[in-house]
């Protein structure tokens, strides 16, 4: 369309094709999961007595049911690749909707070119409107692509799901990516910079997937449900029983927070934010004395934030980890001990072990973010202040990584404490060392991934994000999927969760956990020697 | 002359499409102020980030105080301070932490000029980095880098989006710099800032230094362009002295003149002018002239690649 013909659809049109480009990838990710998941499952277990035996272990687990949401039919394929799916690509897709609409918005008024794009012919709650329906195109184009690979996997006889049942379920499937779009559009307004922003919607969708996780841990909790936007998604059942009534909440939802999110983009200046921000501070200088210090002062606020939310987690799994526990015992067996998702023993422990995947899993991600802001260190030209003065690049390198690391420990320690405190409030039993084991044993994966991001860092900068981001939802998709529909071993071993022990339903293997923090230091040190060798290089 | 400050030798900087930089010599003593010249993407980044050692030459090697730029770049540092074109800061820290920090890491700073420079350009400190126009910004490595009394300063076009006012208080703060005799290297595209503030030119054209010398040298660069527009005939005015490159639009005439302006305008008033403009040329303009139009010149690579 030649850019005359509409001038005032130009945001529109902007947004439309980045975020469609991205619904293109995640299409294609959600429809490959959909399909291994359908085609594994077939593959994996033949009968239907393996399949009713699979049935009964782990469609009673309630660990499991916490974690991803409750198991309903999986003797069927469809019914299996209806839950597996669904519990995980509900998650990936709400952060892609968060990241996504805090990336087109607030971060292209950060970068300063929605200035070029308002002094055309538009207003800022037009502008606000046509991003949202770039985002939309964005959206559709990762539910057809879905959609298209979901059929095409139901019209196999070993699958058998119908057209209208397949497409049904693809929408389903990226009904949380639709409503955290719109939440992340909201929270671009409130914010006053993209990283906030994305801060804000990430505190929402770990606050709706926590109340989706207690809701399905106990009956007792059931209710609450209906107060999460995750809890919704997992109410309209697709394919085994489909309640497409649940739509009317999702769609309220999203209309809401639009409607919110337009209207307030009226309201504020360019550039400025809804919540209240300040721009001038007293002068904290006890830190700010060469690099090390400047990496503590500015990972602090965002260690914080993850320690947060990682302490909360922690203690909510400890909370309810007595409750669940007791469903596990009661029926599991322990002949799945053949990935986290089948953690042998039973009770409390069992529980936890399951769970404290979706733990290691945020320690991961800060470790992630750590690497990703050294990288925007450089890219941005801040780094280049220190490096003019008479600081070594090592020294910058090596204030960076210990701080991640650090902060890594700490988040373990206080995965481990504040699990026990919930958990010895319920009188569960396990032990305040067991626990202590269980939260350092998560800190290895996220160190080794500490070492895949400077090693990329070194040797290829400008993809440092995409690939540690890359590796981490890699490493969960075959974490979640692999043990049950038996992957081939070298691709589990391509997840950086797959060596960790199922702690505390089993005990860690320090051996283990040793290798992998050598071999995160060992890439970490090669990312290094490299980067003290290469140009400096921008975005 | 007394010792080095800056030396190059055949220092070639390749990026993977383009050459950035092309055999490179130039020397700088201490003391001295060297403009140094150039179009946007002449490869004048490109030079200064290879002074820095934050980019690796492909060939050659350049020296600061007798340090290698790459491999005594700490000890090199020690002695200098540098302000980049465009100032790309720590957003969530406040102009007097960055002020704090960045004096903390040079290891020197003198205090009682460092309160005098944010009195001379009229900076507030208490403001978050985010917070700061592109001015202030700029003014906030400018203060950073003088507080530190260098021994040699390295900027790279530092008064973009300088107002005039603030641009006169940095012209001020050069002549001091220059009066403790401390070296300057200034690169730019405004041809009259190099002109107050520098002794000797080089001149930088895709890459490749094509001309150095002192201002002197360099005079018949400098040229005004007059643009008159006259009520009845047009006079002609190709035989007065110093005017050059001619060119007529109906009632209109456009030239050059070099040296002093006094014949033209005896002509002028002579010929019934109604209208006079006169501008500097831009160095494009100057270079079309002296050096001829060579090939486009490719963009500069964004800061770093």
């Amino acid at each position: 369309m030649p850019a005359g013909r509409w001038p005032g659809s130009v945001i529109a049109r902007l947004t439309a094709r980045k975020a469609a480009r991205s619904g293109v990838l995640w299409g294609y990710v959600f429809g490959v999961f959909v399909a291994s998941t359908a085609l594994g499952y077939a593959a994996t277990y033949k009968t239907q007595t393996e399949r009713d035996h699979l049935a009964t272990t782990f469609g009673t687990n309630a660990a499991i049911d916490a974690l991803i949401g409750p198991a309903r039919q999986i003797q069927t394929v469809a019914g299996f690749t209806a839950w597996r799916s669904l519990g995980v690509l509900s998650i990936v897709g709400a952060v892609w909707g968060l990241l996504a609409a805090t990336r087109l918005l607030r971060g292209e008024e950060d970068a300063g070119r929605w200035e070029a794009l308002l002094a055309g012919q538009t207003t800022p709650r037009r502008g606000a409107a046509q991003a949202l329906i770039g985002l939309g195109v964005g959206a559709a184009t990762l539910w057809m692509l879905t959609a298209v690979v979901t059929i095409a996997v139901g019209r196999s006889s070993k699958v058998d799901i119908d057209v209208g049942a397949a497409m049904f379920f693809a929408l389903v499937l990226v009904a949380s990516a639709v409503m955290f779009l719109a939440v992340g559009a909201l929270a671009s307004q409130l914010a006053a910079t993209r990283r906030q922003a994305a801060a804000y919607g990430g505190a929402a969708l770990g606050l709706s997937y926590a109340l989706r996780l207690v809701s399905d841990s106990s009956t007792r909790f059931g209710w609450l449900r209906w107060v999460s936007p995750l809890g919704w998604v997992e109410q309209l059942r697709p394919v085994t029983a489909s309640r497409p009534l649940v739509l009317l909440p999702i769609a309220g939802f999203t209309a809401v927070l639009v409607v919110s999110a337009i209207s307030l983009a009226g309201r504020r200046d360019l550039g400025a934010s809804v919540l209240p921000d300040r721009n001038t501070a007293e002068a904290r200088t006890r830190l700010l004395s060469g690099p090390l210090g400047l990496a503590i002062r500015l990972a602090r606020p965002t260690v914080a934030g993850w320690a947060v939310a990682i302490g909360v987690f922690a203690l909510l799994l400890g909370f309810i980890a007595k409750a669940a526990g007791e469903a596990i015992s009661s029926s599991s067996s322990a002949e799945h001990a053949i990935s986290h998702l089948g953690a042998a023993g039973s009770g409390p422990g069992a529980f936890l072990g399951v769970t404290f995947l979706m733990v290691a899993l945020l320690v991961a991600l800060m470790a992630a973010a750590q690497v990703a802001a050294a990288r925007t260190e450089e890219a941005g030209g801040e780094l280049d202040n220190l490096l003019v003065r008479p600081v070594r690049r090592w020294s910058w390198l090596v204030g960076r990584l210990v701080v991640a690391t650090v902060a890594c420990v700490i988040s373990g320690l206080i995965a481990g404490v504040c699990s026990w405190v919930g958990e010895a409030s319920q009188h569960s039993g396990v032990r305040f060392t067991t626990l202590l084991g269980a939260g350092f044993n998560i800190v290895p994966p996220a160190v080794l991934l500490l070492g895949v991001g400077l090693l990329t860092l070194g040797i290829w900068p400008r993809a440092v994000s995409i690939t540690v981001y890359g590796v981490l939802a890699w490493s969960f998709l075959v974490d979640l999927i692999g043990g049950i529909i038996g992957l081939n071993h070298w691709v589990l071993d391509s997840s950086i969760f797959h060596q960790m022990a199922v702690a505390p339903a089993v005990a860690p293997n320090w051996t283990t956990n040793g290798i992998l923090v050598a071999v995160g230091l060992a890439m970490a040190t090669i990312g290094g020697i490299a980067f003290m060798h290469r140009d400096l290089q921008g975005a | 002359m007394g010792a080095i400050a800056i030396r190059t030798e055949g220092l070639s900087k390749r990026y993977r499409t383009s050459e950035a930089l092309r055999d490179l010599n130039l020397e700088v003593a201490e003391g001295e102020a060297v403009g140094y010249l150039g179009p946007n993407g002449a490869g004048k980044t490109t030079t200064i980030r290879l002074l820095l050692g934050l980019i690796r030459p492909t060939k050659g090697r350049a020296e600061i105080f007798g340090l290698d730029c790459q491999h005594q770049a700490v000890e090199a540092h020690r002695r200098l301070a540098y302000v980049a074109g465009e100032a790309n800061l720590w957003p969530s820290l406040t102009g007097a932490e960055t002020l704090h920090l960045l004096g903390r890491v040079q290891g020197r700073v003198d205090q009682t000029y460092r309160d005098e420079l944010i009195t001379r350009f009229d900076f507030d400190p208490s403001k978050k980095v985010r917070a700061y126009s592109k001015g202030n910004r700029q003014k906030l490595i400018l203060i950073a880098a003088l507080m530190t009394r260098p021994d040699l300063l390295v900027l790279d076009e530092p008064t973009s989006g300088l107002d005039p006012l603030m641009e006169q208080a940095f012209r001020h703060s050069m002549h001091e710099a220059r009066e403790r005799g401390q070296t300057v290297f200034l690169s730019s595209h405004i041809l009259s800032e190099v002109e107050a503030l520098c002794d000797r030119v080089g001149i930088l054209r895709e890459g490749v230094l094509v001309d150095m010398g002192t201002l002197s040298e360099m005079r018949h660069l400098s040229a005004l362009i007059v643009e008159a527009t006259f009520d009845g005939s047009v006079p002609d005015l190709s035989h007065v002295p110093g005017v050059e490159s001619v060119q007529t639009e109906g009632r209109v005439v456009r030239c050059q003149v070099r040296g002093t302006v006094e014949p033209l305008l005896k002509v002028l008033a002579a010929s019934g002018v109604h209208e006079l403009l006169s501008r500097e040329p831009s160095l494009e303009e100057l270079f079309l002239a002296h050096y001829g139009a060579g090939p486009e010149p490719e963009d500069e690579p964004p800061r770093a690649s």
